[in-house]
């Protein structure tokens, strides 16, 4: 008996049919998605299906508040809110510190404001002033602009470090997920360029020069695939700096994936008539929340290297092969 | 299995459950059995590390250890891959440095048990277990490497058994080895893959001839090794006749697949005890290795779990050699930015080691199927580019 290749699971492919027919919040609705969040530490299948939404969401660059709902979760019930509540999405700007993400359309909902080092604010969106930033991927993101310094604190510092980590781990776990889409869908665009595109009296795809190419960046996928799924199995026990180093890997591997089909489809793979920018920068732009690559990977190295000939668990080891 | 109390003794049949096998095992690592401290030193040479590690599996034989996740009808105790898993996972947490030829267990002992020769294996495989007779794989020759289907060394039925003849290349720990398989020739060159069969080969047999190859990191596992009218019985098949392609399939699933299990339980203890020489300017590096350790952990956790079902990888091993490879490269790419001394002045043996292991992984995208040829076949058998 011969595995060739992991069919995509039952949910993906139905995630997928609803956001090629309604927008990612309808699709939401349709696929019971707020339910299975519900169950999402119990029950590992629930687990996998909260997460395959967002690598449908990446294959088929839909936008939705998902993100900020699964990075909500952590603090269900805390506030005996009775609305629906989203999270912002943290990322850190070189120039101006710590930014505050809003991701998907904005609503009148509540919405968690995480300040680390304060703790978390719960505050309705519409008294925030909102900025539309982002890119050409299709994805609604907005940057809050209001100064967030004298926020009141909805639940302290000492609370919020423990359901900061889930919530961030959730973040990332669920980022990876998107990033693995959306460079797929970059991938099967120069695949198919690579069969159809005739040069030199061949199809382009029959030059090893080309097929490496597209080979190194499917194996970079499978990298992303087989860790993100191993850490959905093992979440909520993930062994230290996992959500790190799989954000890392989904952002750098992300990156080279639509770099190398980019150089497969030439020119034509940088108009902005071509598909390809738009996956492309689905990966940047996701690359860039909850920790760059680089900073991730950066912040790896050094706390491994001050963990002073200590390895932390990598977690390449016997728990892992338990789990599942 | 209760927590409390002292560990079950290795045999207990309640370490059919992995969790109960892994923590009565870790109790036993604990315990500094004498073989396992001997194989925590870095050896001189490759004999010493050869028989270090031949007393090391004696050990784990005698306590039994070694002989969870084989079937009791080939001197195991029964369990899954998951138990070899966990069981070098362990050894290699408290200090063994390699698997040296038993590296062969993982690769080759799969295939042996699954399609080899049911009544010789029950004979033969416990010796691979306990360390007293180890094996060998012959695949390539001087002019069939990446193109592994021109393999020219033939074997000719002559009465009831076969008489082989050719010469084989880059055979690992044949020197070491009571056993091989041999790839063969039993029907025209212009078969290719069609016409070949792996045999079981004693390597004392008379027109066998070993010859070890110094290898530029200064170790010499490597060999090579010619047949002059070797006579094999007429049973010593692996596979049916001509049907010694999907033997080689099978085993570089093990190869490609499930050994990057075992590998990287070794590269990780390289990166601790490396970890105190690192240097903030190496940190780019050191970020990219662990990014590509994790990859190889979790694909080869997938491959694991593959193969305790019954099933084999195919092609998709060809991701998780690959990003062994990278992780391997990177992790050593990293040692060498850090400290130089890795390759101009050791200083010690534990520094000789290093050095070693620095220049076999610059060879690492050359065994087992090289680079390229594992790029083409995710191109071909993944991807479906055409041809």
């Amino acid at each position: 008996m011969t595995l060739v290749e992991d069919p995509d699971s039952l949910f993906l492919r139905s995630a997928q049919n609803a956001l090629r027919s309604t927008d990612g919040d309808e699709a939401l609705r349709a696929l019971g998605w707020r339910d299975l969040l519900g169950s999402l530490e119990e029950d590992p299948d629930a687990r996998l299906g909260v997460l395959a939404y967002f690598q449908a969401q990446g294959r088929e660059l839909g936008s939705s508040g998902a993100l900020g709902e699964l990075m909500a979760h952590p603090y269900a019930g805390l506030f005996g809110e009775d609305r629906a509540v989203t999270a912002t999405v943290g990322r850190r700007s070189a120039r101006r510190g710590n930014r505050a993400i809003v991701v998907g359309t904005p609503g009148s909902n509540g919405i968690l404001i995480d300040r680390p080092g304060h703790g978390i604010s719960l505050v309705s969106l519409d008294t925030l002033e909102l900025r539309p930033i982002g890119f050409s991927d299709g994805l609604a993101l907005h940057e809050i602009e209001s100064d967030l310094t004298d926020l009141p604190i909805s639940l302290g510092e000492a609370q919020a470090v423990a359901l900061r980590e889930r919530s961030v781990q959730l973040g990332r776990l669920a980022i990876a997920y998107e990033i693995l889409g959306a460079a797929e869908t970059a991938l099967a665009g120069a695949v198919q360029h690579a069969r159809d595109r005739t040069q030199f009296g061949q199809p382009i795809g029959h030059f090893q020069a080309v097929r490496h190419l597209l080979a190194s960046a499917r194996v970079d996928a499978a990298a992303i695939e087989a860790l993100a799924h191993l850490s959905a199995g093992q979440y909520p026990a993930l062994p230290p700096m996992r959500d790190a180093i799989l954000k890392a890997l989904a952002g750098r591997n992300g990156r080279r994936i639509c770099e190398r089909s980019l150089q497969v489809l030439g020119a034509m793979g940088f108009t902005a008539e071509h598909e390809h920018h738009r996956s492309h920068s689905r990966v940047l732009v996701l690359d860039a929340l909850l920790g760059t690559s680089s900073s991730l990977a950066h912040h790896i190295a050094v706390t491994l290297r001050e963990s002073a000939g200590v390895v932390p668990d990598l977690n390449l080891s016997v728990a892992a092969l338990r789990a599942n | 299995m209760s927590s409390l109390g002292p560990p079950a003794p290795a045999e207990d049949a309640a370490h059919a459950d992995i969790t109960s096998f892994a923590a009565a095992f870790e109790a036993w690592l604990l315990s500094r059995p004498a073989g396992v401290v001997g194989a925590s030193f870095p050896q001189p040479t490759t004999g010493a590390r050869m028989e270090t590690m031949r007393r090391l599996m004696s050990d784990l034989f005698a306590e039994g250890w070694g002989r969870w996740g084989w079937p009791e009808a080939f001197g195991g105790l029964g369990g899954t891959i998951l138990h070899r898993a966990v069981m070098w996972e362990g050894l290699a947490r408290h200090g063994v440095g390699g698997m040296a030829a038993f590296e062969h267990l993982e690769v080759l002992g799969p295939t042996l048990l699954a399609m080899g020769p049911p009544e010789f294996c029950a004979q033969a495989f416990p010796g691979f277990l306990d360390g007293t007779e180890t094996w060998a794989q012959g695949f390539s020759e001087p002019d069939a490497g990446s193109d592994l289907a021109a393999l020219r060394t033939r074997a000719t039925l002559d009465g009831d058994v076969y008489r082989i003849s050719g010469r084989k290349i880059w055979t690992s720990w044949a020197r070491f080895a009571r056993w091989s398989l041999v790839l063969a020739r039993t029907d025209t060159v212009e078969s290719r893959h069609r016409g070949v069969t792996a045999f079981i080969v004693d390597l004392r047999s008379p027109g066998v001839e070993i010859r070890s190859i110094a290898q530029a990191n200064g170790h010499d596992e490597l060999a090579e090794v010619t047949f002059d009218d070797v006579v094999v019985p007429g049973d010593r098949l692996i596979g049916s006749l001509n049907g010694g392609w999907a033997v080689a399939m099978h085993i570089l699933s093990s190869e490609r697949g499930t050994f990057a299990w075992f590998r990287q339980c070794f590269l990780l203890q390289h990166l601790q005890r490396m970890l105190q020489w690192g240097t903030p300017e190496a940190d780019g590096l050191l970020g990219d290795a662990v990014l590509d350790l994790a990859s190889v952990g979790a694909l080869s956790i997938d491959a694991l779990r593959v193969h305790e079902h019954g099933a084999t990888l195919g092609p998709r091993a060809a991701f998780t050699k690959l990003v062994l490879c990278a992780a391997e490269q990177g992790l050593f790419n990293w040692a060498l930015a850090s400290d130089a001394d890795v390759i101009i002045d050791p200083v010690d043996e534990r520094g000789l080691d290093l050095r070693a292991a620095y220049l076999f992984s610059r060879i690492v995208t050359v065994y087992g199927g090289s680079q390229q040829m594992q790029l083409d076949t995710v191109a071909k058998q993944i991807l479906q580019l055409p041809a």
